[in-house]
């Protein structure tokens, strides 16, 4: 029995005892083929998945390498049949090819007759694949890659992709690392040239880094790679322009090149800034703006915020298999549980980093989270009693109780730039009026929501109350305290979203702070624990205070 | 015969016989009465086929080779004889081992006698007719093939000449068995070559194609023998010189190995074939524990036909999460050990009609108190001795129902044996040998060919689940198993060394508990706390540690670790069972490595502030009133002490009594109490009257109970005028033509032809018109009936008579004519 850092367990997980001396050898070595589920502050989780394992056989590991890893580091015995499963999962990968032939164009290859013989029968495939070549070949439809390649995941034989991408047109495209227009020298960080690097080599696929980490700046890398026409899909306008300023800021792209294809313009230039909505948007059951796809021969397709992509885009994506396409998230989990549409039409996760790791490293800001607990007034805990239920979670969420201990934890950072977020437009107008600050919300006018944004960004104005338009992708780098008082249920996702707003670095290396405000004993409180799940596997520790701490003045210390 | 042998027994010494007896223990059940009874029984077919069974592929060659070179005078032989036999072919095999094979058989009483006159036991001719795979010589088969045998140049010359397919035929008889059924017709045929204008063949080198049966029983290659079944088909025997000259290349006795067939495969590292076994066997422990605590929970009823059903094996695959055939071997194998068995329900008979329910017994609880190596020792030696085949299991039996786990159908006698075979293969092999599944399997095959016929697929399930069980490891027999397997052997044989069982070391189990001891993980006694609520235990808990966590969080993920989760729940439960908040934050804090998260803290505190803040008790009735003064006079009076009157609030008194007790003993004691319903108003009392139910007055009835009763002279009106309508619709009835009625006052009218009553019928269900139909019912009595057709069809007419609006139904065939209504 080794002493290893690594226990094995029956469901396919994998805990790592972080303490120990050969963690991180042993996280080297098991992160090519295992997916980090949680990494909580002493062990943390992998999962050993159908798809990790394929992902590895792709990345040119071999089922003895991982099984003999597994048996290196393991600390108990490994069992018998996890072995063999191992080994036989990742003997399915690559048994089948989607290759370019000469002749026939795009085919699906069998390196075993056996299976190819068996899929070609199954009908799920039925229509996608056109006449036999010969005993180990089969013509496909270019038309079909996509979800040929969709189908044969969900049969567990995935094939291995190397019909190549097509160049696309050519577009001059290069990093100002040396500064744009009197900007100061810059250079990519290590770990966004290694997303780029691991993302350029595999072909396609996703790129997981924690908010404020600078995932534009890896599509700008990945489009430097390129050079080539780029469709770059993001969630919201304000992403959008996010985008352009930032690729007009640190690339050799100019103002005329970069186009933007939103609600308000319809430009297509050398580089083009879509939303998911002006493209998801359709006109008598149609979709209106398809033409976009076909619009350029893009060179590469980069899609922000992979999680929330919706799945008309899946669709579309699934005829663009032959570009190369670029996925940037902070999560992979989606609450639709689509991580296989993924994996298989956008490509698989090609770069990953926990969060905790990023921020020891500096490069995004230390957080503290702290989730308060504010007890409800007796005549709002009757009139939360008597609620129907649908109501409650919005009585719970909106208790005016919530107001003063906002305005507490407001004054607590009279020094900071603080965000306070809420779902809820009513309780925002009167967080509004309490703080005496400005609202942005869904009706507010883009002008209006840049001038705010730039005011806040310059530090005239202290705080601002935003509504859910802020759970993306708006870049506000000063930002180092956010209180928010509801969201949207129980989403993991969004929680995370909304700590991203406060961590990018602080010019300072000051520490964020990011407060929840939930009402005692309701269901604002379940809601909450499952929101916090996701940043507490992430090594996000919450410490949960009651409101009367907040409230009630600062006890002298002693020294 | 059987004298020589008696003889020859009774001159041996005791040893000798002993020794006898000990090869072949057979002999001694029941105890022959003499030597005499003993040799008949030693020559019995049952008892030689025993002897045989038991013997390696290479003595039963030897064995065929003493039975070739048999003197046909006196029927005995020679050890140089069998000698010369088995060395006759090329790659003979080493002369000692021929003797040794010889000495093998003498041991058995098989052959005996001196070296020069060796006797075959009797009774070898009737168990295998064809020595080494040859046919009778041709002198017992067919004169004229004899002839052709003592020509040596002339067989020669006929064996050259067989066409390719006539060739084909020979050599695979001559390999053995010597004898094929010919399919019918085949010898009726043309022979191949009988240059009439036989379409060419391709298979046939492109020569003309025949019957190649046919050609080699004309050139007296092949004998046609009797047998066959039904006669449909014949037989035909390869006599026994043709079929030598023919295994000119192999030797007489066909290819001899004289040592077991090689392994070829790659040894393992043992370390890592024990790591993978022992890894595999917690996970057994785990899994068998998961399903009998799923058991616990759902008892599985016992089908009538024996077993639990296939819906409740898929419920407890879905609850545990293993696949059907894992889950149905650990069932299994936990009913064998004794950790399940039936109760019997008492007259209940669930929607299922079973009466008996599988369950943990009262060993499962001694054995789960045992550690991980004893767990799992107590389940491999149940499996090595369980006269189950699991693998049958989902498959249909003879009658074609599905085989359930623990039925009858799965019970096989030989499994048992089955496993020690194989698992002898594997002990017998250098440790950490991990052969393929086919090279097992031909290790078995010439150990004991006999027996491994037919077994192959026991086999195969043998090694599948001595790899699921963990007994193997990467396909290598671990360190503990082949310990598990001397000892289970050892205490078979050596029961007669310790018939008291003293050395039964059921205390700390056998070597192999300790051997695995070692190999498994050592039970741990903290956790780590995490800020995500999760609890990581890292190894097997110590029993203490798992019952607490069982009731503190939810479990997670389990393995060789185990993860747990605490929840809201969790917590409640933990202080539903007992414990106090400063209880579990004592327990987390005693039990963790790590610091106790703040999260965890909080929670458990606030679990437990809210934790009792609803209280609910029983109570046979209540006594409320907004005058508190006027309650605490009652709780205070002496009087209604009896009552046990406790106070819930200021307002509200309860006591165990029922509400009438407590209304009566307040009223006694000179109180006002009312009553309340369930809303909440008074419930009035007044004394209740008894009353017998209503009765009628007489007075109602007629003065004179006797007279008939007068009638009023409306309703005797009534009653006349359908006492005329009646009688002028029996006037008005027409009868029924004679032909309907099949009589005339002449006697008997023609027959009336069927065609012609159908014919009647189509017209009349055409035209909607009345019809008498004539008719015989089922007591053969004619009967008539005016009616009119509505359909006529599938040898039926359907009818309406419209005297009694019914619809009538007449077998066409019954109805003997039909008149149309005039």
């Amino acid at each position: 029995m080794s002493g290893g850092p690594l226990i094995v367990q029956s469901d396919k997980t994998l805990l790592l005892e972080i303490d120990h001396p050969d963690a991180q050898a042993c996280r080297m070595a098991i992160a090519p083929f295992a997916e980090l589920e949680r990494s909580p502050e002493h062990v943390h989780t992998y999962r050993l998945t159908p798809l990790g394992l394929w992902n590895a056989r792709a990345a040119g590991h071999d089922a003895e390498g991982v099984v003999d890893a597994l048996i290196k580091y393991s600390r108990y015995p490994v069992p018998h049949a996890l072995l063999v499963d191992v080994a036989e999962t990742m003997d399915r990968y690559g048994r089948l090819q989607l290759a370019n032939d000469p002749a026939h164009g795009l085919v699906l290859r069998a390196l075993d007759r056996v299976v190819l013989v068996e899929v070609a029968k199954s009908k799920k495939l039925a229509g996608m694949l056109g006449n036999r070549v010969d005993d180990d070949t089969i013509a496909v439809h270019p038309s079909e890659r996509g979800r040929l390649k969709q189908a044969l995941l969900k049969l567990g034989w995935p094939a291995e992709d190397l019909a190549g991408y097509v160049d696309g047109e050519a577009h001059p495209i290069e990093l100002a690392e040396a500064g744009k227009d009197g900007g100061k020298p810059w250079t990519l960080r290590s770990y966004q040239r290694e997303a780029v690097d691991s993302f350029w080599a595999g072909g396609s696929g996703v790129v997981v880094l924690p908010c404020g980490a600078g995932k534009t700046l890896v599509g700008a890398a990945a489009m430097a790679e390129a050079k080539a026409t780029t469709l770059i899909l993001v969630t919201n306008t304000v992403a959008g322009r996010q985008w352009k300023r930032e690729l007009i800021a640190r690339t050799s792209l100019t103002e005329e090149e970069i186009g933007e294809y939103s609600g308000e313009r319809k430009e297509i230039r050398p580089v083009t800034i879509a939303t998911y909505q002006v493209l998801t948007s359709r006109r008598g059951g149609a979709f209106t703006h398809l033409d976009l796809f076909g619009a350029r021969d893009w060179g590469l397709v980069v899609y922000d915020e992979v999680h929330l992509l919706p799945a008309p885009i899946f669709r579309f994506t699934a005829d663009l298999q032959a570009r190369r396409r670029l996925g940037l998230t902070a999560t992979l989990v989606r609450e639709d549980g689509r991580e296989g549409d993924v994996f298989s039409l956008i490509g698989p996760k090609r770069y990953d980093a926990p969060w905790k790791d990023i921020e020891s490293q500096g490069w995004i800001a230390p957080a503290e989270c702290v989730e308060v607990r504010v007890t409800l007034t007796d005549a709002e805990r009757m009139s939360y009693a008597t609620a129907e239920a649908e109501e409650r979670y919005r009585m719970a969420a909106t208790a005016r109780t919530k107001l003063p201990v906002v305005k507490a934890l407001v004054d607590r950072h009279p020094d900071e730039q603080t965000l306070v977020i809420g779902a809820y437009i009513d309780q925002l107008h009167q967080l509004g009026e309490y703080l005496d600050a400005p609202i942005v919300q869904g009706s507010t006018t883009n002008k209006e929501r840049e001038r705010l944004f730039d005011a806040f960004r310059s530090g005239s104005l202290r705080t601002l109350v935003i509504s859910k338009v802020g759970n993306f992708s708006i870049d506000l780098p000063e930002a180092a305290v956010a209180i928010q008082v509801s969201g949207t249920f129980g989403s993991r996702q969004e929680e995370a979203q909304r700590l991203g707003r406060v961590l990018r670095p602080k010019a300072d290396g000051r520490q964020a702070h990011f407060y929840t405000v939930v009402s005692r004993d309701t269901i604002d409180t379940e809601y909450a624990a499952h929101r916090q799940r996701f940043l507490a596997e992430q090594g996000y520790a919450y410490t949960i205070v009651d409101a009367d701490d907040v409230l009630g003045p600062t006890l002298p210390t002693f020294d | 015969m059987s004298t020589s042998l008696a003889d020859h027994l009774r001159s041996l010494p005791d040893e000798s016989l002993a020794a006898l007896l000990q090869l072949r223990p057979d002999l001694v059940v029941p105890v022959p009465a003499d030597v005499a009874a003993l040799a008949i029984r030693a020559q019995s077919r049952v008892s030689v086929s025993r002897a045989l069974d038991g013997l390696d592929q290479f003595t039963l060659q030897i064995m065929d080779a003493a039975r070739l070179t048999r003197d046909p005078a006196d029927g005995t032989t020679s050890v140089d004889g069998v000698l010369a036999l088995a060395t006759a072919g090329p790659n003979p095999p080493a002369p000692t081992a021929v003797r040794a094979a010889v000495d093998r058989l003498r041991a058995r009483f098989l052959l005996y006698g001196p070296d020069s006159a060796l006797h075959l036991v009797g009774g070898i001719d009737e168990i295998s007719p064809y020595p080494a795979g040859l046919g009778r010589p041709a002198t017992e088969l067919d004169p004229r093939t004899a002839a052709l045998c003592a020509d040596p140049a002339k067989l020669r010359r006929t064996l050259l000449s067989a066409p390719p397919s006539a060739r084909a035929i020979l050599d695979r008889l001559a390999a053995g068995p010597p004898v094929g059924s010919v399919p019918p017709g085949a010898l009726q045929a043309p022979a191949v070559g009988a240059d009439d204008d036989l379409p060419p063949d391709d298979t046939n080198g492109g020569a003309a194609t025949g019957s190649p049966v046919r050609w080699l029983v004309d050139h007296r290659l092949l004998v046609r023998v009797s047998g066959g079944k039904g006669g449909t088909t014949g037989m035909v025997e390869l006599p026994r010189e043709i079929g030598l000259l023919l295994r000119r290349e192999t030797g007489p006795l066909g290819p001899l190995s004289s040592s077991p067939p090689q392994v070829t495969a790659t040894p393992r590292e043992p370390k890592a074939a024990d790591s993978a076994g022992a890894g595999q066997t917690m996970e057994v422990v785990r899994h068998t524990e998961a399903l009998l605590e799923q058991l616990a929970a759902e008892p599985a009823p016992v089908l009538r036909s024996g077993g639990i059903g296939v819906r409740d094996l898929r419920r407890l695959v879905r609850a545990t999460g293993l696949d059907e055939s894992t889950a149905a071997l650990l069932l299994e194998v936990a009913y064998a050990a004794g950790l399940t068995g039936e109760l019997e329900l008492p007259g209940a008979a669930s929607r299922y009609g079973a009466d008996q329910q599988v369950l943990p017994t009262a060993g499962y609880e001694v054995w789960r108190a045992g550690s991980l190596a004893q767990r799992w020792e107590q389940l491999a030696r149940a499996w090595l001795t369980m006269t189950r085949q699991v693998g049958l299991v989902g498959q249909r039996d003879d009658r074609d129902r599905p085989i359930t786990v623990l039925s009858a159908e799965a019970e096989r006698a030989g499994a048992p044996a089955a496993r020690q075979a194989v698992l002898g293969v594997l002990a017998d092999l250098e440790p950490a040998t991990a052969p393929s599944v086919d090279e097992v399997l031909a290790l078995l095959d010439w150990r004991a060919p006999r027996r491994s016929r037919g077994r192959e697929n026991a086999y195969r399930e043998v090694l599948a689940e001595a790899a699921t069980l963990g007994v193997t490891g990467l396909g290598a027999l671990t360190s503990y198993g082949r310990l598990l397997l001397t000892e289970a052997t050892a205490s078979e044989d050596g029961a007669t060394d310790d018939p008291l069982g003293l050395r039964a070391d059921a205390e700390d189990g056998g070597s192999a508990v300790r051997a695995l001891d070692t190999l498994l993980p050592a039970p741990v006694d903290h956790f780590l706390v995490q800020a995500d609520l999760t609890v990581v235990v890292p190894g097997p808990p110590e029993p203490t540690l798992a019952v607490e966590l069982e009731t503190v969080a939810e479990p997670e993920s389990a393995g060789g670790a185990s993860v747990h989760r605490i929840t809201t729940g969790s917590v409640r439960r933990a202080l539903d069972a007992g414990y106090s908040a400063d209880d579990l934050h004592e327990l987390f804090r005693r039990r963790s490595r790590t610091p106790v998260p703040q999260g965890l803290t909080y929670l458990v505190d606030d679990v437990a502030r809210k934790h009792g803040g609803l209280r609910i008790g029983s109570a046979g009735a209540y006594l409320r009133s907004d005058d508190e003064a006027l309650l605490a006079e009652v709780l205070a009076d002496r009087r209604v002490e009896a009552l046990a009157l406790r106070r819930l609030a200021p307002t509200v008194l309860v006591t165990p009594y029922q509400g009438g007790r407590l209304l009566s003993v307040l009223r006694e004691a000179g109180y006002a109490p009312v009553a309340e319903d369930a809303t909440g108003s008074t419930v009035l009392t007044r004394p209740k009257i008894r009353r017998a139910a209503a009765r009628v007055s007489v007075a109602s009835r007629a003065l004179d109970p006797l007279a008939t009763p007068r009638l009023p002279l409306p309703r005797l009106l009534g009653v006349v005028e359908q006492i005329r309508r009646g009688d002028a619709a029996a006037r008005a009835a027409r009868r029924a033509p004679a032909v309907v009625r099949g009589v005339t006052p002449d006697g008997p009218v023609p027959t009336h032809g069927h065609h012609d009553a159908l014919a009647v019928l189509q017209q009349a269900v055409r035209d909607k018109a009345l019809v008498w139909v004539g008719y015989v019912d089922a007591h053969g009595a004619t009967a008539s009936r005016l009616v009119r057709p509505v359909s006529l069809g599938a040898g039926y007419l359907r009818a309406e008579d419209e005297r009694t609006e019914m619809l009538h139904t007449f077998a066409l065939h019954r109805i003997t004519a039909a008149v149309l209504e005039k």
